[in-house]
């Protein structure tokens, strides 16, 4: 593939789609120019919103591919993992697939990819459970990490665990029982040291994406199309 | 062995600190303990902007963001936030940036039916389903919902859906409400509907990511946030629905009570070794 196709094409892509979506967002000068910008600004959008669907089916795509390499390279240790990863994607889709149709071809049914029956009993039985159980046994590794790691081994420690403990009794009823205070002080922790914390960080991360937009726009970051310079 | 790396050893085994975390949240909920909550200013605030600023027949959309596992902290705060709504005859056009959000939605919806029974689909609310694209969605949702997709999550023709006749675009809604688990969804619609448009945007956020928004909500670019099962709870008093907020605070209190307790003598192990390791050190 020549240097132009590889490279050039795909940068200039991007840098056209920089300079309208700064133009569409920032140059909004008066209603008029509002107004002529608003047809292209929703086209953008809704390209992304396309590309976006597109890129759910190359994800699809590239988790069976993985498997499929993974299986071939490691042979039967990893099968049955890959197995049922592979079992589920297809599974899914097929149901998936049943309940596009009917939403084309009898509308009047109600059905649609998320409410065809079998696509959603595997969700609802399946799915959720799995991802509740996953999430809840986080609350095991807290309570284990907390006892052993919580230790006040000097003054920034004790500042630590002081005020983690405010903010545990002003998120619980108990701590209004012990002292009524909890709650409003847990509510300046939040809003006060908190913010002044978070804040930066915040604008720090708006101007790291300052930055990397401008790089990309100088043609200096290429890391997004699978290389490094 | 000396007494304290005994007592150590013991409280120190997972077995024992994760069977009382269980018996911890489980007993609770088969007893409740009945312990009085009190709404804190921050709720009420929340509550007052939706009393004082939405007329009746307001109309209020509603992002559904968060997947299962943030289910329990964000759900009590989503049913009682559309149960204020309703009483207010408030129209709700609720969507998803998360394909999680679907079948969040549809939990949620099976959970507060009696909230929706004398609501008609399609003229009190819509639900827009699974819309792809991430903070460009969000955009192009600001500017046309119908220009950005045709049918709502049940295969219905949005144009053919009498409240969607009634609003199209950001500026068509009094409130928006982000009930997210993530952090960069309420980014986005500060950034696509808040910015551009002055929609007043509302927060219901995990406990854990709340600390994260807060720059958000102390800029007021957001009315206000409700923070996780406390703020629940709180707000199903307000709103007079008691569900699972309110049941789940007695769980929530003994298991952190549980946990202060740990970390309580897991310190005075740790002082009682450290000075008794420096007094045989002086000898």
């Amino acid at each position: 593939m020549s240097l132009v196709a590889r490279r050039y094409t795909p940068q200039i892509i991007v840098t056209i789609i920089i300079l309208l979506s700064i133009a569409f967002y920032y140059l909004y000068i008066n209603r008029d120019v509002a107004g002529a910008f608003s047809t292209a600004d929703k086209a953008l959008s809704d390209w992304a919103v396309i590309i976006t669907s597109f890129a759910l089916i190359v994800g699809g795509i590239d988790i069976l591919r993985f498997h499929l390499t993974k299986v071939r390279k490691e042979g039967l240790k990893q099968a049955p993992f890959s197995l049922v990863s592979i079992g589920l994607l297809v599974t899914m889709v097929i149901f998936a697939l049943i309940g596009w149709y009917i939403s084309y071809s009898n509308p009047a049914a109600g059905i649609a990819i998320t409410t065809q029956p079998q696509f959603r009993w595997l969700y609802l039985n399946l799915y959720a459970p799995a991802d509740a159980a996953v999430y809840s046994i986080l609350v095991f590794y807290i309570a284990s990490a907390s006892y052993r790691a919580f230790r006040v081994r000097n003054p920034m420690a004790l500042l630590l665990l002081v005020t983690a403990l405010i903010v545990v009794f002003g998120n619980t009823t108990i701590g209004g029982v012990v002292w009524p205070g909890f709650l409003p002080l847990r509510d300046w922790i939040m809003t006060v040291p908190n913010t002044a914390a978070f804040r930066p960080i915040t604008i720090g991360a708006g101007l790291g994406t300052v930055v990397l937009g401008l790089r990309l726009l100088t043609w200096r970051e290429t890391s997004w199309m699978g290389r490094r310079e | 062995m000396s007494g304290v790396s005994y007592i150590e050893k013991i409280l120190g085994s997972r077995e024992l600190l994760y069977t009382l975390l269980l018996l911890s949240v489980i007993l609770p909920i088969i007893h409740p303990l009945g312990i009085p909550i009190e709404v804190s200013k921050r709720t009420r605030d929340v509550y007052s902007y939706i009393e004082t600023n939405l007329r009746q027949e307001c109309h209020v959309y509603i992002e559904v963001y968060y997947e299962v596992a943030a289910r329990g902290e964000l759900e009590p705060n989503l049913i009682a936030l559309t149960k204020h709504l309703f009483d207010k005859n408030c129209k709700i056009v609720y969507g998803s940036l998360s394909a999680f959000g679907v079948i969040a939605f549809s939990l949620f919806r099976s959970m507060a039916s009696d909230l929706f029974e004398d609501k008609v689909y399609g003229r009190d609310y819509v639900y827009l389903g699974y819309i792809a694209g991430g903070e460009a969605a969000a955009a192009s949702l600001a500017r046309s919902i119908k220009g950005t997709i045709s049918v709502d999550n049940f295969g219905n023709r949005l144009e053919d859906l009498p409240l969607m006749k009634e609003v199209d675009k950001a500026t068509d809604f009094n409130l928006v409400v982000i009930a997210s688990s993530g952090t960069d969804v309420f980014a986005y619609y500060v950034r696509q509907w808040h910015t551009p448009y002055n929609v007043p945007l509302l927060f219901a956020a995990l406990s854990v990511i709340a600390p994260s928004i807060e720059p958000f909500v102390g800029a007021k670019q957001a009315v206000g946030m409700l923070v996780g099962q406390r703020s629940a709870a709180e707000y199903e008093v307000l709103v007079g629905r008691l569900g699972l907020g309110i049941a789940s605070m007695d769980a929530q209190s003994t298991s952190h009570m549980l946990i202060v307790a740990f970390i309580g003598i897991g310190n005075i192990l740790y002082w009682g070794k450290r000075l008794s390791s420096r007094r045989g050190g002086g000898k």
